[in-house]
């Protein structure tokens, strides 16, 4: 420690008796080569060290949001031969994906965007019952074992595609009415959930609600749910949004378990992105897009700023 | 007295005190079950029970029922070629969790330390990525990179004298420079389901560190460099290494992304051959019960051992 503040002190003399012109370490004893080297450092990284970042932040933006951006225009092209999509303006990929002409019938969308929707829905519900009781388990109290709760609770201990093949022996029934989907969505999206609700209650003194609630002569129940939960709206309407999105384009659980029925929106994905061309492909991806910015508003206008909650 | 006398001694008032509770501690203890109670059920029946029967059936002799016990399931994982799978799993996890946690210190450091223009706005766009699920990913490679994706053909049309706007793009040429559908390929494909979530596991230790220290070393002639180096590296390395082992699972666990590109025959690809190639369901649940074993026993080694933490938690 007292090795680097003596350091720092060189280095602050050295920049003040040749102002940082002195790169080169040529001819100089030991010690002062190192603090010239230092010194080079020193004026790289305060030149070209907030550019290199925010040259790498831009990069990963244009890498993130590029593709998305170009396929959505792309699904209004009539063909992409060049360098860009070209032959604006067509809806024929549109009408394509979302089923309305006879190639349509049997890539398109029909009825499994509303039948997703439904069971993400289901899986939300099961979610609330589940995941707001738990974080206020969780913040609120102290108890033994609190701290692997709280790991189970918040980590999706099991992926998509491991529970996907636990679930075909053990709900082989149900995987055609679609509650086994539902268990599922549940399970693998519980922990944003979980994060969202926990974050929230993490900002207000439970304590403090709770004993003035029941000093009032509110019962702990009523405190619960007229109190507490409505203190957390934020985080509940986050959690509740993240889920329902995450369930709705599932794709790796539903991969494995769908065997007939109904088509879950992923699968319906899959064969667009997997079997038709290129532009009919950014059509259907598209329609998920729309929803996914209409959700992102929505998360926005509830004082989330997008899928945040989302990073497990 | 024997252990039965203890615990009933012990067991009866304490299941008296939760049916009906007489003082606040024993109300307490009813509430934390009562709220617990949802979780466990779930738990219960969809996670637990279920893996179970997944173990089971990975020792299953028929391959229809689940009955009588065989290892052979287990002996077939002791080749060189399911060695091969986890190799590959393994290394491309490693080197793709590298390089995202890498760009995610660095986007976490802009959003937290720099005062960026439309830093909401930013942060939306940076999270839009975790709303998509991998064969989504994938499609945005096909985009990038595939036979007829922008960089494929704007590196043909490098080559060529044609103008940029309405020049085909010759396919022959454009396959040669194709990526998409190679490692590399592969590699951005799990970046850009990696990178963001890197990013927002890391922002939590970002925004603990303490800003003080940073303004005395900087005031203190330490360069940018320095400054992140010995003053907020040290801050933020147990959020480096609860990012790095969420990311490292995230990673392993990817299958949609790697089911539609097809560059490397990882785990979760065997698995899902295994299953809709041959319907081989004990071979590929004996692999779901050694990966799901590995993911659990490396989560909490790495959480306990390392003095990680986990954003949020």
């Amino acid at each position: 420690m007292s090795d680097d503040t003596s350091n720092r002190t060189n280095d602050e003399n050295a920049r003040r008796t040749d102002g940082g012109a002195n790169i080169d370490g040529f001819g100089t004893t030991d010690e002062e080569s190192t603090v010239t080297t230092r010194e080079a450092n020193q004026s790289l990284s305060v030149r070209f060290g907030r550019q290199i970042i925010k040259g790498v932040l831009a990069l990963t933006i244009v890498f993130l949001i590029g593709p998305v951006i170009l396929t959505f225009i792309s699904s209004f092209a009539g063909s992409w031969v060049g360098v860009l999509p070209s032959g604006f303006f067509t809806l024929e990929n549109w009408y394509v994906a979302l089923g309305y002409n006879e190639l349509g019938t049997s890539r398109g969308l029909g009825g499994g965007l509303q039948y997703s929707v439904l069971l993400a829905l289901g899986g939300v519900i099961i979610n609330l019952i589940v995941g707001i009781p738990i974080a206020y388990a969780i913040v609120r109290y102290d108890f033994p074992g609190r701290d692997l709760l709280s790991t189970f609770a918040i980590l999706p201990l099991v992926s998509g595609l491991i529970l996907g093949i636990a679930f075909l022996r053990t709900y082989p029934n149900l995987s055609s009415s679609g509650i086994s989907l539902i268990i599922g969505y549940s399970l693998l999206k519980a922990p944003f959930m979980v994060v969202a609700v926990k974050s929230s209650f993490e900002t207000m003194d439970l304590r403090q609600l709770e004993e003035s609630a029941r000093s009032l002569g509110a019962s702990w129940p009523r405190t619960f749910l007229t109190v507490i939960i409505p203190n957390a709206k934020q985080g509940i309407i986050a959690g509740s949004i993240i889920c329902w999105t995450l369930a709705a384009a599932e794709f790796n659980f539903s991969y494995i378990v769908y065997s007939r029925g109904a088509k879950p929106f992923s699968l319906f994905l899959f064969s667009n992105i997997s079997n038709s061309g290129v532009l009919q492909a950014a059509a259907a991806v598209s329609i998920y897009f729309l929803i996914v910015a209409a959700v992102t508003a929505l998360l926005r206008a509830s004082g989330t700023r997008g899928f945040t909650y989302g990073a497990r | 007295m024997s252990t039965a006398d203890r615990l009933s001694v012990d067991f009866v008032p304490l299941v008296r005190g939760l049916i009906s509770p007489t003082t606040e501690r024993q109300r307490e203890h009813r509430r934390i079950i009562g709220l617990s109670i949802p979780f466990i059920l779930l738990a219960v029946f969809g996670g637990i029970i279920p893996l179970w029967e997944m173990a089971k059936i990975s020792v299953s002799t028929s391959q229809f029922d689940t009955g009588g016990f065989t290892m052979e399931f287990y002996r077939q994982l002791l080749t060189v070629q399911f060695g091969f799978y986890v190799f590959n799993t393994l290394w491309f996890a490693t080197v793709t969790t590298i390089a995202s946690v890498g760009v995610g210190i660095a986007i976490s450091h802009a959003l937290e330390k720099y005062d960026l223009p439309y830093e909401g706005l930013l942060v939306t766009l940076i999270s839009f990525p975790i709303s998509l699920p991998g064969i989504v990913a994938a499609f945005m490679i096909i985009i990038l990179f595939g036979n007829t994706g922008l960089v494929t053909n704007f590196a043909t049309w490098l080559t060529t004298d044609a103008p940029l706007i309405g020049s085909v793009i010759p396919a022959s040429s454009a396959t040669d420079i194709a990526v998409a559908t190679g490692i590399v390929g592969l590699f951005f494909g799990y970046c850009y389901s990696m990178i963001p979530r890197a990013t927002f596991l890391l922002r939590g230790s970002y925004a603990e560190v303490n800003t003080d220290a940073e303004e005395a070393a900087r005031a203190l002639g330490a360069s940018p460099l320095a400054t992140f180096r010995y003053v907020t590296l040290p801050q933020i390395r147990p959020g480096i290494v609860g990012a790095f082992i969420l990311t490292f699972r995230t990673a392993t666990a990817i299958f949609g992304t790697v089911l539609v590109l097809k560059a490397l025959d990882v785990l979760t690809l065997r698995i899902s051959r295994l299953i809709n190639v041959s319907f081989n369901i004990q071979g590929a649940s004996a692999m779901s019960v050694v990966f799901f074993i590995f993911t659990i026993v490396f989560t909490f080694i790495g959480l306990r051992y390392t003095s990680a933490e986990v954003g949020g938690s």
